[in-house]
């Protein structure tokens, strides 16, 4: 049973029809808890007791850099579950991913040069942290142009999930960076094993705007998925029924 | 699962083991030079020549900050070894006697020569009326 | 513990955002916000707009 429901939502016809039911729930309940948590966070908590205001922009920056890492890890899975079962949807969705995650680590590494400004007193260095998360932009741009540079979609599909498959060892040095080695920024203020770092207070904002944002990047991927497959199938006919 | 897919998963599987050694080797051979910068310690530890350009972190230390127009000195430590910093130019807003701090610049007679000094934050986020302390 | 407070008195003191040690960080969290915002409506826009064009193709 579970087989046969894997492989219903596998076609991308359900998958389709399934995400354009769920959208508009899903874009509105993002967009809202985004909001009300952005704000919640830039009007209505205190300052910090070093950063003065300017931590504030700890609610734009740690959702972006968040999912950029995971847009990483779901395109790795998803490029998994293509090269070992030939699940085609999978393979869009690796595509489709590419463009989302290069825009969400782009908006973190801008929003970290400018609270770098004021709070280290430069906009950027070379440090293990930021350099990683630089490469993690490049490797975005790069997997995409890859993909549009062949003229044969089925090589293309695999050298792109193999690729995205060797570049997933960054994710954890992406992470560790700042405890393995000296780095100028900061460690992690929440992590699994121990009591956060952050104050309360600051605390659920913060986890709203992760999750508001999370919401909100999953509609882009929505939206870029479906361009994929319009692309990938437009000569499927249940694609002209469907339009 | 069917043998060819099992074939695959071990491919795939393969592909990332490589890809993780080759970075690991990458990384162990690069070593020490992915650190953004020394601790005081580990300056006394090693020798560093002169006119070198260097970047040095750690901790400002409490009473060690004279300041003279523009000019200010001040003590680096890690609470193992200190160095002796002289700098010529504007802080950031986030240095204090007892943050953190990354300095760049030349060693010459155990002293650093800095050229730019860099405020260093650490991982906890707290209103201002609530003591440090805790 | 208070949840809710808002840390500005004023219109004109939330887009400074003065902190403690007298400076104004408005200019930096204001930045990022619009930059946020521009993105991620601009990625809306482009996408709502090339499944557009190449649904027309179809018909």
């Amino acid at each position: 049973m579970i087989k046969k429901f894997i492989h219903q939502f596998a076609s991308p016809k359900t998958y389709m029809f399934q995400v354009n039911r769920a959208y508009p729930y899903i874009f509105y309940f993002s967009v809202i808890i985004y909001s009300l948590s952005v704000f919640w966070g830039l009007f209505l908590t205190p300052e910090d007791f070093v950063q003065g205001n300017s931590y504030r922009i700890i609610y734009l920056h740690v959702p972006a850099s968040f999912i950029s890492q995971s847009l990483y890890l779901a395109m790795a899975i998803a490029s998994a579950v293509y090269l070992i079962w030939k699940v085609k949807l999978s393979v869009y969705l690796v595509r489709s991913i590419a463009p989302i995650g290069a825009i969400t680590t782009f908006i973190a590494l801008i929003s970290g040069s400018i609270w770098g400004i004021p709070t280290w007193g430069t906009w950027w260095v070379w440090d293990a942290r930021i350099v990683s998360t630089l490469i993690l932009f490049i490797m975005y741009l790069g997997l995409i142009s890859l993909h549009d540079s062949f003229n044969n979609f089925e090589k293309a599909d695999k050298f792109l999930s193999i690729l995205v498959i060797v570049g997933s060892v960054n994710i954890p040095i992406i992470k560790m960076s700042v405890e393995w080695w000296s780095t100028l920024h900061q460690p992690a203020s929440i992590t699994l094993s121990e009591k956060p770092a952050i104050d309360l207070v600051m605390l659920y904002p913060l986890f709203g705007s992760i999750i508001g944002f999370a919401g909100i990047v999953t509609c882009l991927v929505i939206l870029s998925s479906k361009f994929q497959i319009f692309r990938r199938e437009k000569n499927k006919s249940w694609v002209n029924d469907y339009v | 699962m069917k043998p060819i897919r099992k074939k695959r998963l071990m491919s795939v599987l393969l592909i990332l083991i490589t890809s993780a050694l080759g970075s690991y080797l990458i990384i162990k051979a690069l070593d020490s030079n992915l650190d953004f910068f020394y601790t005081p310690s580990e300056l006394t530890d090693q020798e560093i020549p002169n006119n070198k350009r260097i970047k040095v972190g750690g901790m400002v230390l409490e009473g060690s900050v004279l300041r003279e127009k523009t000019k200010i000195e001040f003590v680096i430590t890690d609470y193992k070894g200190s160095i002796e910093v002289v700098f010529d130019g504007v802080v950031p807003d986030l240095f204090k006697e007892g943050s953190g701090v990354v300095v760049l610049g030349y060693l010459n007679e155990k002293t650093l020569y800095a050229e730019e000094v860099l405020a260093k934050h650490d991982e906890n986020y707290m209103p201002p009326s609530i003591d440090i302390g805790n | 513990m208070i949840m809710f407070n808002f840390a500005f008195n004023s219109f004109s003191e939330a887009i400074l955002m003065e902190s403690q040690n007298g400076q104004s960080h408005g200019i930096y969290v204001w930045s990022v916000l619009l930059i946020v915002f521009l993105c991620i409506f601009m990625t809306f826009f482009f996408y709502k707009n090339k499944i557009k064009k190449i649904t027309k193709k179809f018909k």
